[in-house]
């Protein structure tokens, strides 16, 4: 039997592997924006892999399409069903935010937590091995994007922006286990009450509310938003609907599993929200950070 | 001239077309997910280390290894290792068995499974995920293994054609 490693080969394997582990290390830090030679290697890749994934958006756009064409008979019969109490919503929608504009310069408020400006974008990949729940778009720092921005589909709020590039940008999904991963959220209801959405059960394919104060009532089938308060995102994003309700594991704050209204899998076009206000901190997930910047300001 | 290229252009083409078999991942089924990764690249370059050569296979992995860890992970050293050592166990295993295609494939599968074992002690490890080893066999595994079978049984022999027209042409021109 021959040798496999020759004294200059184990040496050169153990190198080899100590390098690696401090990369690894290195990388698994938090790190707040991404080396030039990440980032250029990220732009070229996300450059070819948009060439191969936008023919691919193309041809499952028209197998929606036709899918949608079969069920059109159906869901007309439906639709027919719901536009007189469309027509009625609409006036109300209409007479509310009417009244809220006139409210507004009454007060002489004219910004809003809930203003953001959508920027469409592309799903130009979906990392492949699944472990973390990351997409890369093909919008980027030149295109107005930053970290933390939030990211919406018409259902509602599905992730955040975690890094960027100049021509390319990662976001990480609501349904990722990192812990460090928490957004703001408010239970929408007669009064508005905070709580994080922290972490998400994977067997329930469900997202953990945590903090909301015990004494307030908080029910089943409410739905749940963003608040805006964490600096970043705007308010008023749906991201969906409390199906329990318990106690966390101290007893001391309740806790609410929320099914998300956004739906995860199949994932194509996204629009990134641009808040309106001035953003503040910078950070979704680091309240101190927020802390520290209005301690800043209170300073000077 | 143009069989030179085909080589790592093949292995360019999987590597971009992986993530694109990946937006249709997790699959829906009847309110369960499954998960298909595609692992089309390391099969690939399995083919190329026992067919053609060693070395050759490992850069390769090194490199699309890298390129895959900067794009999509963000957790570098992670691919750019785990594919080179594959390759080089492909080889190892291969020297005492026969290089049949059948065998080949078997080899590669086998192989992939590995991979996908030991990423998942890795993602465990760090916290990533905390999924029960059960699920990750069922919700995982099984329809990843399925969806890569299907793909070498259709695309390993045109794997094996052009690495050998290749390896023909080269021994052919000896520079």
């Amino acid at each position: 039997m021959p040798q496999f490693f020759s004294n200059k080969r184990l040496i050169l394997l153990l190198v080899g592997v100590i390098f690696l582990v401090a990369l690894i290390s290195f990388s698994l830090r938090d790190r707040d924006n991404v080396s030039l030679p990440e980032q250029i290697i990220k732009d070229v890749v996300g450059f070819g892999q948009s060439i191969f994934s936008k023919p691919t958006h193309y041809i499952t756009g028209v197998f929606d399409n036709v899918d949608s064409l079969l069920n059109t008979y159906e869901e007309n019969k439906r639709l027919k069903g719901r536009l007189e109490e469309f027509a009625k919503l609409q006036a109300d929608v209409h007479d509310l935010s009417s009244e809220n504009t006139r409210l507004r310069e009454i007060v002489g408020k004219e910004d809003d937590l809930r203003n953001y400006e959508p920027i469409q974008a592309t799903v130009i990949a979906r990392n492949p091995d699944q472990w973390e729940k990351k997409l890369i778009l093909d919008k980027g720092q030149v295109h107005g994007i930053e970290k933390n921005m939030a990211i919406i589909t018409a259902q509602g709020l599905i992730g955040k922006v975690i890094l960027t590039t100049p021509f390319t940008s990662t976001i990480e999904l609501l349904s990722s286990q990192n812990p460090n991963y928490r957004v703001s959220a408010m239970v929408m209801g007669e009064k508005e009450i905070f709580g994080l959405i922290e972490g998400y059960d994977d067997e329930r394919k469900e997202l953990i509310l945590k903090r909301i104060d015990s004494n307030i009532e908080i029910e089943v089938g409410q739905k749940i938003e963003t608040s805006g308060l964490g600096g970043v995102f705007p308010k008023g994003l749906l991201i969906g609907e409390i199906t329990e309700v318990s106690t966390d594991d101290f007893g001391l704050t309740k806790m609410a599993y929320i099914k998300p209204a956004a739906d995860f899998t199949l994932l194509d076009h996204v629009m990134i929200t641009k808040r309106a206000m001035t953003t503040v901190g910078g950070s979704e997930e680091d309240s101190t950070a927020t802390d520290d910047a209005q301690g800043d300001e209170d300073g000077s | 001239m143009m069989l030179r290229l085909i080589v790592p252009a093949i292995a360019v083409v999987l590597f971009y077309l992986e993530p694109v078999f990946g937006l249709f991942s997790p699959l829906d089924i009847g309110g369960e997910y499954r998960y298909l990764i595609p692992r089309f690249l390391i099969m690939y370059l399995i083919f190329i280390s026992i067919y053609y050569n060693r070395n050759r296979a490992m850069a390769y992995g090194l490199l699309f290894g890298v390129l895959y860890d900067v794009f999509f992970l963000d957790i570098i050293g992670l691919y750019s290792f785990l594919y080179p050592l594959i390759c080089l166990i492909a080889s190892f295993i291969v020297k005492y068995i026969h290089q049949h295609l059948i065998i080949t494939t078997v080899i590669s599968l086998v192989l992939v499974t590995g991979l996908e074992f030991v990423l998942y002690q890795f993602f465990l490890f760090i916290g990533l995920t905390d999924i029960s080893l059960q699920v990750f066999i069922s919700e995982r595994l099984i329809p990843t293994m399925l969806a890569n079978s299907i793909f070498l049984v259709v695309l390993g022999w045109a794997f094996k054609y052009v690495i050998n027209a290749r390896l023909l042409q080269r021994l052919n021109q000896p520079n």
